[in-house]
């Protein structure tokens, strides 16, 4: 083997050490600036401060309790009712997720005839060829006036999965090749903007009553993350080989002793990484928080947003303190399953 | 203690047929085999007896009682899958103990069970383990352990040893055999190893592209197969076919190759009425011989009628060497002794056991007629014939 030279190295370190920087720079100012008095969250006073030089845990303080400094914020109560909502909120989109999506996972991995992989261009013509024709009858929609009220949203959904049905079926008359299946509708739920979901399910929601709820808020989560869930959890599903739950059928079990007694035990590696995934993604959503809670249910990204004001301007720190706080559950978490994430556990046992 | 009986069983895969019209009829007690190439259908056929895939036409019938609706756990059959489908996360115990839990029965009885079951197949010391701590042999045990344990009606192997080394399979063929014999329950058993078959069955249904090709006895499918397919999945190596012309000239019929000829002797022997009754559309025939049936010379032999070939290839086996040799335009292989040594390129004489030659429709590839003794066929040198 040849030795490299001596600055490929040098180069490559610097490289290293530079984008090492870059991620974890970010994660170090909050840190820091979590710890620092007011004064030294910018420099405003003539100096930057790297670390803090008369450390404080003021900011805590600040977003823990109820506002009772003389400068007018935005937000003036304390942040715990939104670590609260935050928690709830999360685990709870993340267990509705979970649930529905594994069953459906599942029933895809054992059930249905999946075409393979889709070429991106079947995918995304799809996905054109549903915008056009529904676009259309969203103006039908528009005019008939109906498209602001939920039965309005709720035929229309109807019509937007019949038509990618048709859509998919159609194609595999013209195209020979994989065009996509159920699972694949499911994972198309993903391909629009978020933003572009977000305003109906906000005007549905408040049709609902549903503002402003944490399972107004759980429900969403779960409906968001679910086509993750599913295609995750399909994944894993499809290692486990089918003969196992055949096997378990065959010794006397029902279809759903098989999925609960063997199926499942095998896939808890999977269903634990893919609860992370999932909490993660809730946990640290915005958007759809901020347009669905108001008062009661905000969550700790909105609540973060919260904190600045023209008069004092942004809070820096109590910000930074507050979003240390947050780190600490998904950390707490992935420590608590990393021994599932690392785990195959069907390794030798089955022979291929 | 079951009858399995299927009648007109069909079964399509999207557009591809997986079994066409099976009639089986599986005796109580009897070691049963499915024989075929990979693809054949054989899993297919299992599934459908253990009720993991439904019949698109036809009826399955376990002692008498029709199972077509049946969910496979009230069948009451065991299965071994051919990867064993063993739960990698459960012990060994668990594993086996898995069927009796199905069936609520109490954890004192369980373990008495799975206790025994695991002394009759030597694996009570790895009942603590997990199935990926094992051997192959070892799993292969634990697999029949599981299907043992609760004492099913009938026992279905999907391939089981397929997995194994060889000298592990000669064992285990053994004692699957032995194991039979003391159970004496029905046992159906999937097999693209045509030797498992003949060395294990009661009965063997050969099958080849979803179609039932035969079933009959080990003796039977080896001797009188039914067709040129079972005659090429049984034996190995498969047996030599040689395509001849039927010519009926002045009251006579050959069987003309490009390399030599056959007389059927006698307007009263079997064959001539068979072919007679054929003639108008059986132009060819395949004549078969088995390796086995094939004698090489290296020089004319003098007592019998033999006919001039050359060596292609050799193939020394240790226990008998397999000579490929061009006869004709036809290339057969022979079975030879290792006493006898033929080199590439030799020039030798080549006799059948004319008691064993098989005659075979060119096109359908049905047997026609097989010889039982010598002298119902006469040689003929190439040449006599034209």
């Amino acid at each position: 083997m040849q030795k490299t030279p001596t600055w490929q190295r040098v180069v490559r370190y610097a490289l290293v050490i530079i984008v090492v920087g870059m991620f974890t720079f970010p994660t170090y100012w909050m840190v820091t600036m979590a710890f620092k008095p007011k004064v030294e969250w910018s420099t405003a006073h003539g100096t930057i401060y790297w670390v803090p030089k008369n450390p404080t845990l003021e900011n805590f303080d600040t977003v823990l309790t109820e506002y009772r400094g003389q400068f007018f914020r935005a937000n003036q109560s304390s942040a715990l009712p939104s670590i609260r909502s935050s928690i709830i909120v999360s685990i709870g989109g993340t267990l509705f997720a979970l649930l529905i999506g594994t069953l459906a996972a599942y029933g895809l991995s054992r059930f249905s005839v999946d075409t393979g992989d889709l070429p991106w261009y079947v995918a995304l013509g799809r996905l054109a060829l549903l915008i056009l024709v529904l676009l259309p009858f969203m103006v039908l929609w528009a005019w008939l006036g109906i498209i602001r009220y939920w039965y309005g949203i709720l035929t229309f959904t109807i019509l937007g999965i019949a038509a990618d049905q048709l859509i998919g079926r159609l194609l595999g008359r013209i195209y020979r090749g994989p065009t996509g299946s159920l699972a694949f509708s499911i994972l198309q739920l993903r391909m629009f903007p978020p933003m572009a979901i977000v305003i109906p399910v906000m005007i549905m929601w408040s049709a609902f009553k549903l503002i402003d709820t944490w399972y107004g808020l759980v429900a969403v989560y779960g409906v968001v993350t679910f086509p993750f869930v599913v295609w995750l959890m399909k994944s894993f599903f499809d290692e486990i080989p089918r003969e196992l739950d055949e096997a378990a059928i065959v010794d006397g079990a029902s279809n759903w002793g098989a999925f609960l007694k063997v199926v499942l035990p095998l896939a808890k590696g999977g269903l634990a990484s893919t609860a992370l995934f999932v909490f993660i993604l809730n946990w640290s959503d915005f958007l759809i928080a901020l347009l669905l809670t108001t008062r009661d249910w905000p969550t700790i990204p909105v609540f973060l947003n919260s904190l600045v004001s023209s008069e004092i301007g942004a809070q820096h720190g109590p910000k930074a303190a507050l979003g240390l706080l947050a780190v600490i559950p998904p950390v707490v978490f992935g420590i608590l399953i990393q021994r599932y994430l690392v785990r195959g556990l069907t390794f030798g046992a089955i022979k291929r | 203690m079951a009858n399995i009986h299927l009648e007109n069983v069909t079964k399509h895969f999207g557009r591809v047929t997986a079994l066409q019209s099976i009639n089986l009829e599986i005796h109580h007690g009897e070691f049963f085999c499915v024989l075929g190439p990979p693809g054949a259908g054989k899993t297919t056929l299992l599934r459908l007896i253990v009720g993991l895939e439904k019949p698109d036409e036809g009826n399955i019938y376990i002692d008498g009682e029709r199972v077509n609706e049946v969910h496979p756990r009230d069948r009451d059959i065991a299965m071994i899958f051919q990867n064993l489908a063993l739960y990698p996360d459960k012990t060994v115990f668990d594993n086996i103990a898995f069927p009796l839990r199905e069936r609520k029965m109490p954890p004192e009885q369980i373990r008495t069970k799975v206790t025994q079951v695991a002394r009759t197949l030597h694996i009570e010391h790895l009942l603590e383990r997990k199935p990926g701590k094992l051997s192959g042999g070892e799993r292969q045990r634990v697999a029949i352990a599981r299907a043992l344990v609760r004492t099913p009606r009938a026992y279905l192997m999907d391939e089981p040893l397929a997995n194994l080394d060889a000298l592990l399979r000669l064992e285990m063929r053994i004692e699957l055999k032995r194991l039979q014999e003391d159970l004496h329950e029905t046992l159906v058993y999937v097999t693209s190893d045509q030797v498992e078959a003949m060395s294990m069955a009661d009965r063997i249904a050969v099958i080849y592209k979803g179609v039932l090709q035969q079933c009959d006895t080990p003796d039977n499918v080896y001797n009188l197969p039914a067709n040129r397919l079972v005659a090429t999945i049984v034996g190995s190596p498969p047996m030599n076919f040689l395509a001849c012309k039927v010519q009926r000239t002045n009251g006579q019929l050959n069987l003309v190759h490009s390399g030599f000829g056959f007389q059927v002797v006698g307007a009263d022997h079997p064959l001539w009425d068979c072919l007679c009754r054929a003639l108008p559309t059986v132009q060819e025939v395949l004549v078969g011989v088995r390796p086995e049936d094939i004698k090489l010379y290296p020089d004319q032999p003098t007592h019998l009628i033999a006919f001039p070939a050359r060596v292609a290839v050799t193939e020394p086996l240790g226990a008998e060497t397999i000579v490929d040799v061009q006869l004709g335009r036809d290339i057969i292989k022979v079975i030879t002794p290792p006493t006898e040594y033929f080199s590439e390129k030799q020039d030798v004489w080549v006799a059948f056991d004319m008691a064993k030659v098989h005659v075979m429709d060119a096109q359908t590839g049905a047997r026609i007629y097989t010889t039982g003794a010598p002298g119902q066929l006469q040689c003929m040198l190439p040449g006599v014939c034209t």
